[in-house]
C-alpha cells in the first residue's frame, strides 16, 4: 500500500468562524481515505468543527528569500515605521483644551 | 422494565444481547490489526472504529443490563463462550487484510440495515441508541465500502483474495439475520419494527449487486436457526483473549 501514498495537507477549525489552522498531514493512497484519516487524526476527540483536506502537491509554495525577504529596508511597510506616539499625545492635549474651552 | 410483560421482556433481551455480542465481538477481532494494520493511518483508522464498536457493545450491555436487572461488565466478560449470540460471521479470527474488509463490509451493510429499523423502535431507550450509533456507523460503513472499491480495483492477487472472502464468508454473514426465538413478540409490540427476514431481503438486495461482481455468483443462502449459537475454536481462543484481565482480577475496581 506504500507504493501510491500521497501526503494530504489538514486544516482545522475550532468553531464556525474561527480561522483554519494548519493542523498537521496524513498519508493516504486517495482522497477519499486521506477524508478517513484526517477525521481520526484531526476530527474524533470532538475537537474540530471543519476540516479541510489538500493533497501537498496541490499547494503552491512561495519560498523565493528575494520575493520574501527583499534586501532593502521596507521599515516604512510596517506599521512601527511610523511614530506617531508625539503626535498622538499632541492631538490628545489639542482635543482637552478645546474641550476645556 | 415493570412495563413489559416476562415474554416480551425476555424477547427484548435476546434481541439486545445479539446486537451488542455482535458488536463486541467484530470490535475485538478488528482490534487486533493494531500496530500491524497496512500503514500507519489505517492503523489508527482501524483501531478507533474498533473501540467505536465495544462501545455500542457496552452501551447495549447497559441497557440489557437495566431490562434484566444485570450487570453490564458481568454480561460482557462473565460468561461461558457458549452463551455469546453474536452471528456465525463473527466466528472467524482476524485472518489477512482482505479477509477483514470482506467482513466488514458484509457487517456494516447489515448493521445499516438493523440500525435503521431500530431508530423506529417502540422501546424508546433502544431507538435513541440505535439513532445514536447510526452516526459513527456511516461513517464505519464508507470506510469499509472504500476499502472494498480498493481491494477490488486492486491487482489481480489482492482481488482475488478479497473475492475468496467473500465467497467463504457469504453464508455465514446471512446469520446476522437469524430469526429470534421471541421475534414475534417483538414484532407486535413495535420493539423490532420489522421481522429479521423482511430487514434480510432489504440488506441481500443491497449487496449482491455488489458484491457479485467481485466474488462471483452467490448461491441463495439464508438465515439458519443456529445462526447465532454455533461457536468455533477461533472464537474460544478470542473468549480466552478478552475474558483474560476480567477473569485474572474478578471483582476488582477499575
Amino acid at each position: 500500500m506504500s507504493t501510491n501514498e500521497r501526503i494530504w495537507e489538514v486544516f482545522r477549525q475550532e468553531d464556525e468562524g474561527d480561522p483554519m489552522v494548519h493542523a498537521g498531514n496524513v498519508n493516504a493512497p486517495d482522497e477519499e481515505l486521506a477524508m478517513h484519516y484526517a477525521r481520526e487524526f484531526y476530527g474524533r476527540r470532538g475537537e474540530s468543527h471543519r476540516l479541510w483536506i489538500v493533497a501537498r502537491d496541490a499547494v503552491t509554495e512561495l519560498d523565493d528569500p528575494d520575493l520574501l525577504k527583499p534586501p532593502f529596508d521596507r521599515s516604512h511597510k510596517k506599521p512601527g515605521g511610523y511614530i506617531i506616539k508625539h503626535k498622538l499625545e499632541a492631538a490628545k492635549q489639542r482635543a482637552a483644551s478645546e474641550a476645556g474651552e | 422494565m415493570t412495563d413489559l410483560d416476562p415474554a416480551t421482556r425476555d424477547a427484548l433481551a435476546e434481541l439486545l444481547l445479539a446486537v451488542a455480542d455482535d458488536e463486541f465481538v467484530i470490535g475485538f477481532w478488528d482490534s487486533e490489526w493494531t500496530g500491524i494494520a497496512p500503514m500507519l493511518e489505517e492503523d489508527v483508522a482501524t483501531s478507533s472504529i474498533a473501540q467505536d464498536e465495544i462501545g455500542h457493545a457496552r452501551a447495549l450491555y447497559e441497557l440489557l443490563a437495566e431490562v434484566t436487572d444485570d450487570d453490564a461488565d458481568r454480561i460482557a466478560y462473565g460468561r461461558e463462550p457458549d452463551a455469546y449470540r453474536h452471528a456465525a460471521l463473527l466466528n472467524h479470527r482476524r485472518g489477512d487484510w482482505a479477509f477483514s474488509v470482506a467482513r466488514r463490509y458484509l457487517y456494516e451493510t447489515a448493521d445499516a440495515v438493523r440500525l435503521a429499523a431500530l431508530a423506529g423502535s417502540s422501546h424508546e431507550p433502544l431507538a435513541q441508541l440505535a439513532a445514536k450509533m447510526r452516526r459513527e456507523e456511516t461513517y464505519h460503513r464508507l470506510h469499509a465500502d472504500a476499502w472494498l472499491r480498493r481491494l477490488a480495483d486492486g491487482p489481480p492477487d489482492v482481488r482475488e483474495r478479497l473475492a475468496q472472502a467473500l465467497r467463504q464468508l457469504w453464508a455465514d454473514a446471512q446469520q446476522l439475520f437469524t430469526p429470534l426465538a421471541g421475534e414475534a413478540a417483538l414484532v407486535a409490540a413495535g420493539i423490532l419494527p420489522e421481522p429479521m427476514s423482511t430487514m434480510h431481503a432489504a440488506w441481500t438486495a443491497r449487496v449482491r449487486p455488489v458484491v457479485e461482481p467481485i466474488a462471483g455468483p452467490l448461491p441463495d443462502a439464508g438465515p439458519s436457526a443456529e445462526g447465532r449459537s454455533t461457536r468455533t475454536d477461533d472464537f474460544l481462543w478470542l473468549h480466552g483473549e478478552f475474558t483474560m484481565v476480567a477473569g485474572g482480577a474478578e471483582a476488582a475496581l477499575w
